[in-house]
């Protein structure tokens, strides 16, 4: 809104809070700074997408705002909820080529832009050194290759009776990082199937409830993970060497500094199946993506501060208080993040790790979100033996191409314009 | 104008009288109107609909509910997930009643076991359920704890897709003191006089119980089963709170209600979380009939004529 000042009053919604929050409101103080002519009201913690998409159905969406699920990207685009920002793109004199081309790839539905990255996340091997030195392994060899890091699971994997007190591996949070190991495809746009029980997927799959059930059976590890302490705390599992191995992102370096300085570990890039060593340096990105909602009041102010997001000085003030990985590949090399401890060291190897050609990110699909709770789903039912990995996988593609199919038939494009202007309050779209 | 006439149209302050009425209970018909009612029948319309919430409903017959009847893997489930809690009802309702009875004894710091035993009721669900997610913990939580220190096996409870529901139940069992209460109230109302006049012909405990206290107490233990069936129904909060992935190990959490929000508010499908809703309405609806027409043959309400 104008408000009596005469200035464009910007609403923001994020999903940080708390100190990550601070971090936020600093770098929008700094563009503050920059541009008087604006002032930006940030609405932090809006961490349950849920509510925003109520907000644009309600026809009162914030100018800008954050997705905290990347998920909802592929559903809002789908059904017209966002405002594409391709032109906006061309016309800011932005340069694709100076993205790290998954961060771009992951705001992309059906080939146009819906969103901005501002910092991505990426994955990694993170191994106890000292772990490695109990086990007989060599603390300065990490696994290379999938086979290794399984014998080294099974290795580092300590029990005591039937009870096990250290687990090789931890278990994924985010098991698609293994469909990227294994060179897995969920989606094809050209043919605009999802491929959940492609070989890949499915060889990933197999392997990771083969290594469940060599490390002591799913649940065994299931009854010991669940005594797991909170990740960002000193109990965390890696850190109290409750874990001996963790495929995890780039923030660990930075806790690890704070809740257990004296942990001996390194940072090592994915592991690739021995037989494919053209999927060497794979990782899976994740990240912070903002979009523009249909029905905003300021899409241009708005635009406007996308665009300086993507500098690189706004990308090296937030990674760097936030130890999260810039889009921006100049920002990325940056000498700046890189300065200090040693946890910066190790949080730099993550730096090197994130701009690959094999890097993966879940595909923005109509059904996305659909798409990740039944893979989630089924791997939940193959680890607990209730449905063999083929059966599981193929049930997913049936359900959610299913789903995706629908939106092909459904409205056409000018239905959807209609769909808006009855949702939202009827003014000009961008 | 006839006598008859001026009877059935009303008179002018009569209409007055009526507006003004209308008047004062307008906030309650203009939010029944507006919030309840209209929301029910638009749900019922998205249930015939492909409605993906950012863009309009559009009209596909009965399609969700043949797909909803057709899925094995998720519908069905989560319906025979919540039937499983079924078995709850008859165990709360036996202990509470049995809870009540103990604690309606006259005895020296009767109020602070009252109060002891309802306390649990007063601890929101999200507190308690995240306490029992500990409590139940496999490596450090009590209950295996204290099932060890009894040489009884323990079991992974909510790390099993065979224990979780009976986890759950337990959890549930911990707060029955709130229908306790209820039954409390019921038991101070029982009449004296007809247990003096039982014990005057030597009854039991057991025969007092059983003909004196439980078929005085009917209309209550009726009332509390029909709560406790559509609360049933509606089993939610606890297994969204603690299991993850939300609805595991294997789905077995999955419970109706749990399964109707996913689709309603992640998976965008409006349509088909609104057939799952009348499914729920219309499933409610037919078990509480049952107890209804049930109730006929073991309600009791005092001067009722047998």
């Amino acid at each position: 809104m104008h408000a009596r000042d005469g200035r464009v009053h910007l609403t923001v919604w994020s999903m940080w809070s708390g100190a990550e929050e601070q971090n936020f409101l600093k770098v929008l103080a700094r563009y503050q700074q920059l541009h008087p002519e604006v002032v930006v009201e940030n609405l932090g913690a809006v961490n349950d997408d849920t509510k925003t998409v109520r907000a644009i159905v309600a026809g009162v969406p914030p100018d800008l705002f954050s997705l905290s699920d990347p998920l909802y990207l592929g559903p809002l685009a789908a059904n017209g909820a966002l405002v594409p920002l391709d032109d906006r793109f061309r016309a800011s004199g932005l340069k694709e080529s100076d993205f790290i081309p998954a961060s771009l790839r992951q705001c992309r539905f059906r080939n146009r832009l819906y969103a901005m990255p501002f910092l991505i996340d990426c994955n990694a091997l993170m191994w106890n050194k000292q772990a490695f030195r109990d086990a007989g392994l060599d603390p300065e060899k990490p696994p290379k290759t999938v086979e290794e890091l399984e014998e080294a699971a099974v290795r580092l994997t300590k029990r005591d009776g039937d009870r096990i007190v250290r687990l090789g591996l931890m278990p994924m949070a985010d098991e698609n990082v293994f469909t990227q190991v294994f060179g897995g495809v969920l989606y094809r746009d050209d043919t605009d199937q999802v491929t959940p029980d492609d070989p890949g997927n499915l060889a990933a799959l197999k392997w990771y409830a083969s290594l469940m059930e060599k490390m002591g059976g799913y649940q065994k590890v299931n009854e010991f993970n669940s005594g797991f302490g909170q990740a960002q705390s000193a109990n965390n599992p890696f850190f109290v060497g409750k874990v001996a191995m963790m495929i995890n992102g780039e923030w660990n370096p930075w806790w690890c500094h704070k809740y257990a300085p004296k942990l001996e570990y390194g940072v090592a890039p994915l592991p690739y199946p021995a037989a494919h060593p053209e999927l060497a340096r794979s990782t899976w990105l994740g990240g912070n993506m903002f979009c523009i909602a249909r029905g905003g009041k300021h899409p241009k102010e708005a635009w406007d501060l996308l665009v300086w997001m993507q500098s690189e000085e706004a990308q090296i003030l937030f990674a760097g208080m936030m130890n999260n990985v810039p889009n921006l590949r100049s920002a990325l090399r940056s000498p700046v993040l890189r300065q200090g401890g040693d946890y910066k060291k190790k949080y730099a190897i993550f730096l090197d790790l994130a701009d690959t050609p094999n890097a993966g990110c879940f595909p923005a699909i109509p059904v996305s979100n659909l798409y990740s709770a039944e893979l989630n789903t089924a791997r939940d039912l193959v680890l607990n033996g209730e449905k063999t990995p083929e059966k599981a996988l193929r049930d997913v593609r049936i359900r959610v191409q299913r789903e995706l199919d629908r939106y092909k038939v459904a409205a056409s494009p000018t239905d959807r314009r209609l769909a808006l202007s009855t949702h939202v309050s009827g003014r000009p779209l961008n | 104008m006839t006598a008859r006439a001026r009877k059935v149209r009303s008179t002018a302050s009569e209409r007055r009288n009526l507006l003004k009425g209308l008047g004062f209970i307008s906030p309650w018909i203009i939010g029944f109107l507006v919030l309840t009612l209209y929301p029910i029948c638009a749900s019922l319309y998205y249930s015939f609909c492909d409605y993906k919430v950012t863009a309009p409903p559009h009209w596909v017959g009965i399609r969700n509910y043949v797909e909803l009847f057709t899925d094995q893997d998720y519908f069905l489930p989560s319906l025979k997930n919540t039937a499983f809690l079924f078995i709850e009802l008859p165990i709360s309702l036996v202990l509470s009643i049995a809870l009540a009875l103990l604690l309606n004894q006259k005895l020296r710091g009767m109020a602070l076991f009252r109060t002891l035993y309802y306390l649990p009721s007063v601890v929101p669900t999200v507190a308690s359920s995240i306490l029992w997610l500990w409590l139940l913990n496999p490596q450090y939580g009590l209950v295996n704890k204290t099932l060890e220190m009894l040489h009884i096996p323990t079991t992974p409870w909510l790390q099993s897709p065979i224990w979780s529901k009976p986890a759950f139940i337990l959890l549930d069992l911990w707060t029955i003191g709130g229908g306790m209460v209820i039954y409390l109230a019921a038991l101070q109302g029982v009449p004296r006089h007809l247990y003096e006049a039982a014990d005057l012909d030597g009854a039991s405990a057991w025969r007092k119980t059983w003909h004196i206290t439980l078929p005085s107490i009917s209309p209550v233990i009726f009332f509390n089963a029909v709560l406790g069936i559509i609360g049933t129904f509606q089993y939610f909060t606890q297994s969204f709170l603690i299991t993850s992935p939300v609805g595991g190990p294997a789905n077995s959490t999955l419970f109706y209600a749990l399964y109707l929000y996913q689709n309603a508010f992640n998976y965008f499908r409006m349509g088909y979380a609104a057939a799952m809703a009348w499914v729920l309405f219309v499933l409610t609806l037919l078990a509480t009939l049952v107890v209804f027409k049930s109730s006929a043959r073991w309600v009791y309400y005092e001067g009722e004529a047998r």
